[in-house]
């Protein structure tokens, strides 16, 4: 499988020279809690709510400060082809729970550690089936015919 | 996915009780209409490019030409 179609949720980029209260702003309508910070469409960051407030809020800085003074800089990125397998060794090298998905050095969407954690349950689901079923609902073998 | 300006992308709520949300496309970088798109929010100024994913589904609305009298 692709980190593209592990790709659960749409997302939204804000342009650096933005203010962390249009940042604000941008999160609670859009309904997401990590936006991409770009140049462009060069990816230069990732801003998330807890970023807003430990950063900003939390430091009194003003709410026309600029976004790029709050932002998470570099950014953990995977191309989008990579194997979703890939994901989950740089969730566990590098200790974050989003990862920027790019191609070509353009951002696309973000992956998070969420989305696989659906993705792990829902297959853990699937091959549980079975076996749930046969301890519930036992089924006995045929007896083996006995030798003439 | 392609969308044009005017069209209105819907974001499905993730969880229970989650409202969608909703925002115009005002711009579409590409030529061909692939992500990203320029939106603008629901009751806001603010703009912010959007990359779709499988939550957003794009509506579009046709263009409608005036019939000449006569």
């Amino acid at each position: 499988m692709r980190v593209i179609e592990g790709i659960r949720r749409s997302g939204v980029g804000i342009s650096s020279d933005r203010t962390v209260a249009q940042a604000a702003t941008v999160m609670e309508r859009s309904g997401v809690g990590a936006l991409a910070v770009l140049d462009g469409e060069r990816l230069v960051g990732i801003v998330t709510d807890r970023d807003l407030v430990r950063r900003a809020l939390a430091q009194s800085l003003p709410p026309d400060s600029r976004v790029d003074l709050v932002m998470t800089s570099p950014v953990v990125t995977i191309d989008a082809d990579a194997d979703l397998h890939q994901a989950f060794a740089l969730f566990r090298s590098n200790g974050v729970r989003r990862l920027a998905v790019v191609r070509a050095e353009r951002f696309v969407g973000m992956i998070t550690v969420d989305d696989l954690l659906v993705d792990v349950a829902n297959d853990l689901a699937d091959i549980a089936r079975p076996v749930t079923a046969e301890v519930i609902f036992p089924q006995r073998d045929a007896p083996v015919p006995a030798d003439e | 996915m392609r969308a044009s300006v005017g069209d209105r992308i819907v974001i499905r709520g993730h969880r229970v009780g989650e409202h969608d949300r909703d925002c115009k496309v005002v711009g579409v970088e590409h030529p061909d209409g692939e992500p990203p798109y320029l939106v603008r929010w629901e009751d806001s100024d603010h703009e912010t490019l959007f990359f779709p994913g499988p939550d957003a589904i794009v509506e579009h609305f046709e263009k409608k030409t005036k019939k000449a009298k006569g």
